[in-house]
């Protein structure tokens, strides 16, 4: 690894002042999980890392029955898994996070360095963008809002600036009659990266079984998640039945693009988001019935 | 140098500001405060600056769990974190597990049980148990499974890691 110079801001406004002097050459340090692997293998070589770990303001997770859940960018896996107050509002993300990497990675890697490394193999994307998260972003021009989907623009590429800091992600409150489901799918170890991932939010209409608003999600297939437009539009207004699920299935695995490698050939990977998409619409359709 | 053979001061290899930082830490229940690089990691750190070689540099990325080590009582891998950021942290490694030349329990079980053969993996298994164990005492066979998982065995005595881990649970 290059050597670099090492700085340890405390507030947000320091952390911007010292990315937007280094004018790009300059990487925001939390966890490091993604950082250190990728500068030992020479792959990023930065001049200076800017450690954010010292700044109290991006840290915590807290619920507003307006806002939702707000969960800061130097929150750990580990923490989002063991988060009671998380359990209780969105349980999807504790479960998903015991299927994330392994106890050490969760340990030290964030929420935030995992959004912000634009690694596409990971699961919490396309919970958060099924979820309809929004990412708030500070740079030294101020802050900026926008969905969980917009950060991500191509592989390890995001569209955050030089100067700018993911600081933390909402998750708005679920509506009445919503379900989210969540499942991955690893080929090889349970402790490897995800071949697939898919996840899916139904609304349900107020006064009829039909489906109101279906956020497909389909994570690891391509350089960025994407969300499966066509089959959503093909589930709005009906009742999803078994059948509807499977069709929706198999147009969602014609809107990724997977590439083959280790984890699956591009056929294998496509199958899986059909049968996971499949599983997944079923699975929250029947919990949102339940939802009141 | 050889003789004959003038030396261009321009050709001599010019030395980079050392981007160097004095942390202190906890190690082994010792206070302790040394110079680092930037970009040394925990492992090499604990191996080369303070000569605690339990821990083994595996895989390199996170995977495999022969880096272990115990920060602030989590296990963490120590070959891709940071020194500077381990900075005002209590570090555990297997040497410090050992108290009055006594073993720890999970040390005498995994001897007892035969948890091993090679050992470059075993100390990275034990620190994991022994967090395992501060945060759930008593563990179910799952709860020890999900927890160990990220630690790999190459000579293949997970029967007798489980074996070994569940008899000091008492489980």
């Amino acid at each position: 690894m290059k050597n670099f110079d090492y700085l340890e801001p405390t507030t947000i406004a320091q952390a911007c002042a010292l990315l937007k002097q280094h004018g790009g050459e300059a990487k925001v340090f939390a966890g490091g999980s993604h950082l250190t692997i990728l500068m030992k293998q020479g792959l990023y070589q930065p001049k200076a890392l800017v450690n954010i770990k010292k700044i109290p303001e991006l840290k915590g997770i807290k619920y507003d029955a307006k806002e939702g859940l707000t969960i800061g960018a130097l929150v750990t896996h580990r923490e989002l898994e063991t988060s009671a107050l998380v359990k209780e509002k969105f349980p999807v993300l504790c479960e998903a996070e015991k299927e994330v990497a392994n106890i050490r990675v969760r340990n030290m890697g964030t929420v935030g360095g995992n959004l912000a490394s634009g690694e596409p193999l990971t699961d919490l994307s396309q919970i958060f963008i099924s979820l309809d998260g929004k990412a708030k972003i500070t740079g030294s021009n101020g802050q900026r809002i926008i969905p969980v989907e917009e950060l991500f623009v191509d592989f390890y590429t995001t569209s955050l600036g030089e100067d700018e800091i993911l600081t933390q992600v909402v998750l708005p409150p679920l509506p009445a009659r919503s379900a989210i489901e969540y499942i991955r799918f690893s080929s090889s170890s349970v402790v490897d990266k995800p071949s697939a991932g898919v996840a899916v939010r139904l609304t349900l209409e107020t006064s009829s079984e039909a489906v109101q608003a279906a956020r497909i999600v389909l994570g690891c297939v391509g350089a960025t998640p994407v969300r499966a437009r066509r089959a959503e539009g093909l589930i709005m207004g009906k009742k999803l039945t078994l059948a509807l699920a499977e069709e929706a299935g198999g147009i969602a695995s014609e809107e990724c693009s997977p590439t083959s490698d280790l984890r699956g050939s591009e056929q294998y990977k496509r199958a899986i988001v059909g049968t996971l998409v499949k599983r997944t619409a079923s699975k929250a359709y029947e919990q949102a019935l339940g939802n009141a | 140098m050889m003789d004959g053979i003038k030396l261009d001061p321009a050709s001599q290899p010019v030395k980079a500001p050392a981007m160097k930082k004095t942390i202190s830490l906890i190690v082994n229940g010792f206070q302790r405060s040394v110079e680092v690089e930037a970009r040394t990691t925990l492992l090499d750190m604990v191996r080369e600056q303070f000569g605690l070689t339990g821990a083994k540099l595996g895989c390199d990325i996170q995977v495999c769990g022969a880096c272990t080590l115990l920060v602030d009582g989590k296990p963490v891998s120590a070959c891709s974190v940071l020194a500077v950021d381990a900075d005002g942290c209590e570090i555990l490694t297997v040497e410090g597990l050992s108290a009055k030349g006594k073993f720890h329990p999970l040390q005498e079980a995994f001897m007892e049980f035969g948890a091993l053969q090679c050992g470059y993996c075993t100390s990275g298994f034990i620190l994991t148990a022994k967090a395992l164990l501060e945060e759930y005492p008593r563990p179910s066979e799952q709860q020890i499974r999900d927890y160990l998982a990220g630690n790999f065995c190459r000579c293949g005595c997970y029967q007798e890691i489980m074996q070994a881990v569940k008899n000091v649970a008492g489980s």
